[in-house]
């Protein structure tokens, strides 16, 4: 558009009626059409997410965490759909070791007291047998993280998990009737060189 | 071209550089302002974005400013990159020093909580003996804040509190919703008062140096401004021993380059300020500069409660919602036991409480959520930290920024008084909560670190002793006459309330006062 119009611009300039009035006028060239905006996916519309962080075992933990903390209801994906346990290898293998150490023992945790108490895997529990080893997670919220390290992991995947699924693409791709969610969200700053 | 040699350089852009130069180049005094940050135009830098569309899903680069709570993925890159700018501190002593380096500084991103100091801050030590006083009174400043509150346009309402001196308002005429009539009468009871918020509506998108004060100042004709400009020292003239500029660096190409000017007014912000200084070697024959650091203790979300007859949708529409303020209301006209001076809060009604108030997951979560949406009432307070010598900043010459200059060491931690009167607030606020029917969720009292509340002050004190502080009561260096620091390093004392408003009256001031010694030729 900013092209056309200096092209028009151009043509109006005092330089030219000189010329122009020595040829006949030409036919003004018809409107070319305007090009369609382009439209660009993010790669979870795409592709799949390829993990890394996390060992076999502790993954299939962290995906049994996550349904039970952010289980699929009608119309609305869950945790599982909106591919949190994948997120969730990629955001803490970019975290620092503390926050790293926190989510490898935590889990670690979790599938043993799993095997210890019901012998078999956290992945395998029915709902009753989670729901007592999610016991942490009906304790009162406290501003100091819990002592035990598998409560201080249910806390903060509780937190995690929550708005990694409310902030994924297949939750508001839902929340928009199956369409592309547009707009939304917050201002982002853009870097400034 | 040989460079010009200005009157008066201002070293930063924010809230003191800006209202320096928006005073001086009324008077005709021809400035140039360094500033170690790039321009910016807020309007078109900002974007509209999904949160699905941040690579961190809004939780954020976890790797990115561990000391900037107040950072989110939206809003990273606001704030100073701590690779390239870094600091130390003690492990078991965290601050938090979070820092904006764009033409405007802090003042682009403030919370624009706009309040005037009372003389129970200015001259604390005559109510409770500890430390000093400032060198001024509230009368002193008070000329000065009735001219800035008009230019950042602050609306509030008058109450005729003595520890929250009124302003030059843009009248608030709001009303109370129901559910904090409700507050406000338990606190009555008390003794407490709430007043409406006092804060900077500014103009269009902005409060801010940027769009109030710069452009202004560019208009006289008198301001040069050169951006990207990180400045290493300031230098003296050895044979006078007064300042005549000072040395930076371009910060895209480390190009080194020094500024000329008469005087020299520093504003690039507490600590920033306190660093040029230290690592110049000059205006410490007190040896108070970099001591005295101090600020607000924070505790947000202090309380978490909820009302039981908002639950369910079972209110009004309207009944629960808005917020206030609680100025001081301790060591008034009364001693508390175990603490000096004071606390201020504030607060809201009508929010849902964050998730991790409730001790439930998954789908009894949601519900749980959902049966208390609107129905929440929380509170922040902000705490008067004690300046203590003992909290200060040296240089760490061992760790360099990326321009090669030495960074701050900083050691600062909260002491008995703090952490009583926190704990203090808190059960104040909790008990005027249940007075009111309220459930409280959550509460707690511990506050953030050192740091968090962006209210550091104190390095660069000022004074009535040249053996005891770094500045007169000009803002004027005692060793070096031509030689000012405009911004919150000067405070004696920070009180409870935001500084934003005293640091512009002061440099308003500072700038003044100046302008007055170069007419009559005495710097």
């Amino acid at each position: 558009m900013r092209r056309r119009r200096f092209i028009q611009a151009l043509a109006a300039a005092p330089a030219a009626p000189a010329l122009l009035a020595q040829q006949p006028a030409p036919a003004p060239a018809p409107e070319a059409p305007e090009a369609a905006p382009l439209d660009f996916s993010i790669a979870d519309e795409g592709a799949d997410p390829v993990s890394k962080f996390f060992s076999a075992r502790q993954f299939a933990t962290l995906k049994r965490l996550c349904d039970l903390l952010m289980p699929a209801a009608p119309g609305s994906p869950g945790a599982l759909e909106a591919r949190v346990p994948e997120f969730m290898d990629f955001l803490i293998g970019d975290a620092p070791v503390q926050r790293q150490q926190l989510w490898l023992s935590g889990l670690d945790g979790l599938e043993y007291q799993s095997q210890t108490r019901f012998r078999k895997a956290f992945a395998d529990t029915d709902a009753t047998q989670a729901d007592t080893l999610l016991a942490p997670l009906r304790q009162p919220w406290s501003f100091e993280p819990p002592n035990d390290p598998g409560a201080r992991l249910l806390a903060a995947a509780k937190q995690d998990v929550r708005t990694a699924t409310f902030n994924s693409f297949e939750r508001n791709m839902a929340a928009s009737g199956g369409k592309r969610p547009r707009g939304g969200g917050g201002l982002y700053w853009l870097p400034v060189e | 071209m040989a460079a010009t040699n200005y009157d008066v350089l201002i070293i930063g852009s924010g809230a003191s550089g800006g209202m320096a130069a928006y005073t001086l180049t009324k008077k005709g005094i021809k400035c140039l302002m360094l500033d170690a940050g790039p321009p910016v135009d807020v309007q078109n830098n900002q974007v509209s974005k999904p949160a699905w569309e941040l690579p961190y899903r809004g939780l954020g680069n976890p790797a990115r400013l561990p000391h900037v709570v107040q950072a989110n993925e939206y809003n990273a890159n606001q704030w100073v990159d701590e690779k390239q700018v870094p600091y130390t501190h003690d492990p078991n002593s965290p601050f938090n020093w979070v820092r904006v380096r764009y033409v405007g500084g802090k003042s682009l991103f403030w919370s624009r909580m706009s309040f005037r100091l009372s003389d129970y801050e200015f001259k604390a030590k005559d109510y409770d003996g500890f430390g000093d006083n400032w060198p001024i009174s509230l009368a002193d400043l008070a000329p000065y804040y009735d001219q800035v509150e008009p230019i950042f346009r602050v609306r509030g309402r008058k109450e005729g509190l003595k520890q929250l001196p009124d302003g030059n308002f843009i009248e608030d005429t709001t009303s109370w919703s129901p559910a904090v009539q409700k507050f406000i009468g338990e606190a009555s009871k008390r003794n407490i008062a709430v007043t409406k918020m006092r804060s900077s509506l500014g103009r269009g998108q902005l409060a801010s140096s940027l769009n109030l004060l710069l452009p202004d100042a560019l208009a006289t004709g008198n301001l040069t401004i050169i951006p990207d400009a990180v400045v290493r020292d300031i230098t003296v003239d050895k044979n006078t021993g007064r300042v005549n500029g000072a040395n930076f660096l371009d910060r895209h190409s480390s190009r080194e380059m020094h500024a000329k000017a008469k005087v020299v007014v520093l504003g690039a912000s507490c600590l920033e300020s306190t660093r040029i200084l230290l690592n110049s070697g000059i205006a410490n024959s007190s040896g108070a500069l970099g001591h005295y650091l101090h600020d607000q203790f924070y505790i947000t979300q202090c309380v978490q409660a909820v009302m039981p007859e908002v639950r369910d949708k079972t209110a009004p529409a309207g009944y629960a919602s808005g917020g206030g303020y609680i100025p001081r209301f301790r060591n008034l006209q009364t001693k508390e036991k175990d603490f000096l001076r004071g606390y201020a809060f504030d607060f809201s009604a009508g929010s849902t409480p964050d998730a991790k108030f409730f001790p439930l997951y998954g789908k009894a979560l949601d519900d749980a959520l959902e049966a208390h949406r609107g129905t929440g009432f929380s509170g922040t307070c902000m705490g008067s930290v004690l300046p203590r010598f003992e909290n200060h900043v040296r240089i760490n010459k061992d760790v360099t920024d990326a321009w090669g200059i030495p960074v701050l060491h900083i050691q600062a931690r909260y002491g008995s008084n703090e952490f009583n009167m926190a704990k203090d607030a808190i059960n104040t606020m909790a008990e005027l909560c249940r007075a009111c029917g309220w459930e409280v969720l959550a509460r707690h009292d511990q506050p953030l670190p050192p740091g968090y509340s962006i209210h550091e002050v104190g390095t660069c004190r000022m004074g009535d002793s040249p053996k005891t502080s770094v500045l007169n009561k000009w803002n004027q260096s005692w060793d070096i006459k031509n030689l000012f620091v405009v911004d919150g390093s000067s405070f004696v004392t920070a009180g409870s309330q935001n500084p934003t408003m005293t640091i512009l009256s002061l440099s308003m001031r500072a700038s003044e006062y100046l302008a007055e010694q170069m007419r009559k030729n005495e710097l």
